[in-house]
């Protein structure tokens, strides 16, 4: 049995490497594109704001596969191609952007009108006051619900599948069906797991770090 | 409602449209695709071949993580006498005909049953491998006969040929529990389903119910002498691409004569 879980082990790591490769890629860029999307949310600039509230209704409206499927299959009917990876890749970030950007409103709406009026007499500028002022209080608040998105995320990178990526669960698949059995499935559950379980002490540490009040 | 709201979701509307009117206008696009690749490939010097990496034995990963299997061995030696590479690239089964005809492979190869439906969709090579659509279930079960399905659940791998062969008996289909087939995304899931009792038996190729049979312990399974019916393995092609179908063909021919693809039959299946 343990010989059998190590020799499975390189073909998990390469499984596991894609998966991570998704995942982190996916939140440095969706994370600032959704504070922008927040942002956006909040402009005057009308049309703009219709852009936004569409691009976020179709994003969370429809299942993230369907838009793999429909960026990797279906854009290049009109003449957009790209590669798996980078397809699978821009339907992550701009799903995930669509929720960081909903969670970010929350967030920057849920913070008094007053303080904004007393960074004006302060004499701060706008963009001043959202960075020294708006953001971090807003990080302070958002940061539990970001934190169940990411764990979504970790596992919502098995759906890259759809476009022939190889990531952990179908590492996972292949050695079940080659050998008709379940172990590697279980494995598969393990890694997911320790990883929600890295993710989930790294949240608890930011959390602390941002509990400045209490 | 007031007037803003009003004005966004009239905006909103019009983006919509002029998306949809964008995807609408763009078939013209497709003419360009309707030529035969071959002096294309040529130049680039290699095909890519559709694979569904985890369907043994005809195409799956090692421990290594190196892509083996009957179909592989049998591309390889096809390319070696068409004198291009062969590039493999793991598809989602469900996607194949959309993969090839949006060519980001230029060939279905990977136990892809030839049959009337899927002739709509793509050009077939000559069969290359006979297989049965065959009924597996627990070898202590009574159903010994194909009308012993009726009132039982009955499973098999999405969007396969079993599925296609089983629909050509509707009375027997709508007999099952259920009226109609479980489907799983992979035949191992059927299999397992059945293991687990949950279904009472699974219709699935020949040669990949052995493999499994195999792997888990022959005397645990049957597989009845009835079954869905014979039908071949060929290789799916854009339905322009002629010539290199034709040169696929005529290696396929080739090997057969000459002995090499029964040394590859040999190391596969065995028995």
């Amino acid at each position: 049995m343990i010989d059998y879980i190590i020799r499975l082990m390189p073909s998990m790591l390469s499984g596991l490497q894609t998966t991570l490769e998704i995942f982190a890629i996916t939140l440095i860029v969706s994370i600032p594109l959704g504070i922008l999307v927040a942002i956006g949310r909040q402009s005057k600039i009308k049309p703009l704001v219709a852009v936004l509230q569409v691009y976020i209704w179709v994003m969370r409206g429809t299942p993230l596969l369907l838009q793999i499927v429909f960026i990797f299959f279906g854009l290049p009917i009109i003449g957009i191609t790209f590669d798996r990876y980078p397809a699978a890749l821009i339907a992550f970030i701009l799903n995930y952007a669509a929720y960081f950007g909903e969670i970010f409103r929350g967030g920057i709406e849920s913070i008094d009108k007053g303080q904004y009026d007393a960074a004006k007499v302060l004499g701060f500028t706008p963009a001043k006051t959202f960075k020294r002022i708006i953001l971090p209080q807003m990080i302070k608040i958002v940061l539990p619900s970001i934190a169940n998105e990411v764990i979504t995320l970790v596992k919502d990178t098995a759906l890259v599948y759809v476009v022939g990526l190889g990531e952990l669960l179908r590492a996972g698949k292949i050695a079940s069906n080659r050998d008709a059995s379940l172990t590697p499935l279980v494995m598969v559950g393990v890694l997911y797991l320790v990883l929600t379980a890295l993710l989930t002490v790294v949240f608890q540490k930011l959390e602390e770090k941002y509990a400045y009040y209490q | 409602m007031s007037r803003n709201l009003k004005r966004n979701l009239i905006v909103a509307l019009i983006l919509v449209l002029g998306i949809l009117s964008l995807v609408g206008c763009s078939n013209n696009n497709e003419e360009a695709k309707q030529e035969d690749s071959f002096e294309k490939l040529k130049e680039q010097g290699y095909i890519t071949m559709g694979v569904d990496d985890t369907f043994a034995p005809m195409g799956f990963r090692d421990e290594k993580g190196e892509i083996v299997g009957f179909d592989i061995d049998l591309a390889n030696e096809v390319s070696k006498r068409i004198g291009l590479d062969i590039k493999i690239q793991q598809i989602d089964w469900t996607m194949k005909e959309t993969e090839l005809n949006s060519g980001n492979i230029d060939v279905i190869w990977n136990g892809y049953s030839i049959t009337d439906e899927r002739k709509e969709k793509v050009a077939f090579s000559q069969p290359y491998l006979e297989n049965r659509q065959v009924i597996v279930t627990l070898a202590d079960t009574d159903i010994n006969a194909k009308q012993d399905l009726a009132g039982k659940k009955v499973a098999a791998q999405n969007q396969s040929s079993a599925v296609e062969a089983m629909e050509t008996e509707p009375e027997l289909v709508a007999a099952f529990d259920g009226g109609e087939p479980v489907l799983f995304d992979t035949n191992n899931e059927a299999f397992m389903d059945l293991e687990a009792k949950r279904v009472d038996a699974v219709v699935a190729d020949e040669v990949l119910a052995k493999y499994y049979i195999k792997q888990r312990g022959a005397e645990r399974f049957k597989i009845l002498e009835e079954d869905f019916g014979e039908e071949e393995y060929g290789i799916g092609f854009r339905k322009q691409d002629v010539k290199l179908l034709e040169a696929i063909d005529k290696a396929l021919d080739d090997m057969k004569a000459d002995g090499t693809y029964d040394e590859i039959c040999q190391k596969w299946f065995a028995e």
